[in-house]
Parts: C-alpha cells; structure tokens; sequence
C-alpha cells in the first residue's frame, strides 16, 4: 500500500496464504487503483469500492451494531478518499489501511455521540463480550480478497490474553473508551490501561511483518 | 517520569482511539507541536494498519456498492431524478391547495349541517318544554277515507303556546288541512297542515295577535283557493278548552 515493494507480499515472518497471500498480480492492481483514483478516475474507484466494502462494513457494522449507519460510514469514508487521495498525496499512504482508519473513526466518532451505544454498553455480559470476540476465519471467506491478513490479525488477537483479548475487544472492535472499559468490566482504570498497553506492544510486533502487505 | 513520558507511553491508545477524550484532546495538542511523538503515532498506525481486518466482513446489501460509488463521486442523479423535487413540491403544493378548497368546503358543509342540527335541537327542546309545561291536554280522533288518525294539542298556560300533533292523515284529497283557532266571535287561521299517514306531523304555535280569549281549535279541509275568510271545508275535528 505504501509502494514499498521491495520488501515484497512475502517479506517479513510467515507465509500469509500459502498460495493465495497477497500477490504481485494484486499489488500491481493495489498500485493501479491509487494511481488511477488519484487521477480521479471513477471506474478504479468503482473497483475499490467492490474490492474493500465487505471489510469496511464488517468494522463499521462491529462498532454500531446498525445496518444503515454503518453504509452511511463506509459511504463518508470512500468520499473522504476520493476527495483526499491526490497526486501529491496518492504515495504517501495506503489505500486499504487509509480507508479502514477513516471508516473506524467515523464511526467512533458516531458512537461516542450517541447514548444508545450506553445502553448497549449497559447490557453487556463477559459472556457476551467473549462471544463477539474477534470472529475466525470461515471457509466461505477464503474467496474473498483479504482473507489472509483477516487470518493474520485473528491469529495475533488469539495470541493474547484472555484479559488482553477482551479490552482490545471492547477498545477497537466496539469503540468504548478506557473509563468505558473499566467500568464495563468492572475493574480499576489503571488495570484497562495496563492491559491494553501490553496487547497494543505485541499486537504491534505480531503484525509488524504484514503491516506493508496489500490487498 | 517527565510530562513527555506520558506521551509515549499512550501513544498506542492514542493511534488506536481507546483514550478517553479528554486525554485524546491533550495528546492531539501535543503532536501539533511534537514531531517525535507524530512520527511514532504515524509508525504505531502503519503497524496497526490490518487490525481493523479482526473483524468479520459484511456482505454488502444489494445495491449499495452502486449507492456507495455515486455518493463518493457525487454523481448527479438521473435527468428524470432532478425535476423529482420540482415536480413532487409542485404536486405537494396542488395537493394541499385541492385538499384546502375540498376541506374549506366540507367545513362550510359541516357548518351548516352544524347550524341546522342546532336549530333542530333547539325546536325539539322547545317542543318539549311546552309539552311538558303541558297544563292541558286535548284530543281528537279523525276518520278520513277509511283511515284513522287524530290531533292531539298540548297546551302550555305559561307561555301560551300549543303544541300541535296530527297524525295518521293522509295527503289532503283536492285541498289542504288548515289550522283555526276558535274565538267567542269567531275562528281565526292558524297554520296549514300537511298530512303524512307514516309519521306524526307536529308543529308549535303561538296564540294569535289578537283580542279575545282563545276557547278551543279546530282542523278543518278547505279547498285549494281558500286562502282566507271564515272556514269553508270540512270540519275533522273541534276541541274546546
């Protein structure tokens, strides 16, 4: 995504996909679509919007728990990318990490003004917040472009603590505050804060190898 | 532990957004003037890039990606689209106009069925208060053409009117039923009556302008043209207070 192609699809630790990791074939496509947006042309936007929509609905949707807010972010964000991505700017970032960080933003930025997302916060269990932790990989998936990093990113988060698990849980997939957290859980702010240090400092390390990787 | 520890301790939380925002106010303020702590934000994000992709995809609902496409393009909708919002407000407008006119018509419809319900209610409650106000009631029975009917008059001594019922006549053969009142020196024309043999016929009088005591009424069938003088018909029925 950041045109550092020397590292390559396969540099780092691990083999992402065994065959059908990221590929030279879809960075080139990768590398297109910006170029092409970036010239402001509307059919590369049309291939990013099939290409990143399921993924981007799939965070938006985790963090609001509403079918038509969630369109109404992934919409904003492909907006803001079609607006911001220019030739000055089309090298400097990622289009995928880009569009996946506005689109969480975004909807933060929802949640955190609106009191229904108390009352949701009010009604979780433990037992809940275990079941909607991060989902596996199904086999239904594995078609879809994406499907290794999703792996990837599963396999860091399983690495975690329990209790590790839970706070990035509740932190990145539903958008709760810290003080939202350790009242949510029950326990002090200054353990969520502990705890969500050390899942980030090896969240960190565990995706390090795929952090240049492209779709 | 100096002020800019703090920083770099959270600066993970900060790229995540899991600060509080009060906290996440204080660190955007402080990378607007601290190009380390930036940097790191920015190195924190690009290693965080994928963890977004933790969460399940969403199979978009039909439709959308095309939804999704033209809202970023801002692509204009189709020709037929852009005259939807004249055409809709200029139908809304009609609309309201004909349902105005329509409305404005009913009501004044309404008002008058409202006024005259009200003048109904008021005859049937003045009606009612002669007849029970009643100090005497009268009565005579009529047989006309095989049928039989009768005049009932009920007689309020207070206010000095008479109600008046007939009832069971038949439509008057060849003239009209006429109403008199019966003086020492004469009868005077009261109301004329039309016979109705499927309901009783009543009507509400006041005692005529005139000199005199009124001893008693009677109901008689004159002929078309008399239309005053003494009665010239048939007499079908005579009471006397």
């Amino acid at each position: 995504m950041r045109g550092d192609r020397s590292k390559g699809p396969s540099a780092g630790r691990g083999t992402p996909g065994e065959g059908r990791g990221p590929s030279l074939s879809m960075s080139a496509r990768e590398e297109g679509l910006r170029n092409r947006i970036a010239a402001r042309d509307e059919q590369a936007l049309v291939e990013l919007v099939d290409l990143a929509t399921p993924w981007l609905l799939g965070v938006a949707h985790a963090m609001l728990h509403d079918v038509d807010e969630a369109e109404e972010v992934v919409m904003e964000a492909f907006r803001t990318i079609w607006i911001s991505v220019t030739p000055a700017t089309a090298e400097s970032r990622g289009l995928l990490p880009y569009l996946l960080r506005v689109t969480r933003h975004r909807a933060i930025d929802r949640l955190r003004s609106r009191q229904r997302h108390r009352r949701h916060l009010a009604l979780l269990t433990p037992h809940e917040i275990e079941r909607s932790t991060v989902a596996p990989v199904e086999p239904n998936e594995a078609a879809q472009p994406g499907w290794q990093l999703h792996a990837q990113v599963h396999a860091a988060l399983k690495d975690l603590s329990d209790e590790q698990r839970a706070a990035v849980q509740l932190a990145y997939f539903e958008g709760l505050t810290q003080s939202e957290i350790a009242n949510t859980l029950g326990i002090p702010l200054g353990t969520v804060k502990t705890r969500l240090r050390l899942a980030f400092g090896h969240l960190r390390l565990a995706l390090a190898h795929v952090k240049d990787w492209v779709l | 532990m100096t002020a800019h520890d703090w920083f770099t301790e959270h600066s993970a939380e900060f790229a995540a957004r899991t600060l509080d925002p009060a906290d996440e106010a204080t660190f955007q303020a402080h990378l607007e003037r601290c190009e380390e702590c930036r940097r790191e934000v920015e190195r924190i994000e690009r290693e965080l890039a994928w963890l977004p992709l933790g969460a399940p995809p969403v199979t978009p609902r039909p439709g959308l990606r095309r939804r999704i496409a033209e809202y970023a393009l801002g692509t204009p909708a189709p020709r037929w689209t852009r005259w939807a919002v004249p055409i809709g407000a200029a139908a809304g407008l009609l609309l309201a106009a004909a349902g105005w006119y329509a409305g404005d018509r009913r009501a004044a419809s309404l008002a008058g069925e409202v006024a005259l319900s009200r003048h109904r209610l008021a005859a049937i409650e003045d009606t009612l208060s002669v007849m029970r106000q009643a100090a005497r009631v009268l009565q005579a029975r009529i047989d006309m053409d095989g049928k039989q009917g009768g005049l009932v008059i009920f007689a309020d001594a207070k206010t000095h009117r008479w109600n008046v019922v007939m009832h069971g006549l038949p439509p008057a053969p060849n003239g009209r039923y006429q109403f008199w009142f019966i003086y020492a020196d004469g009868m005077v024309r009261g109301a004329e009556v039309q016979g109705d043999p499927s309901r009783p016929v009543m009507f509400t009088t006041e005692m005529p302008s005139r000199a005199g005591k009124v001893m008693g009424a009677a109901l008689t069938l004159e002929p078309m043209d008399a239309k005053d003088g003494p009665p010239r018909g048939k007499q079908l029925a005579h009471l006397m207070l």
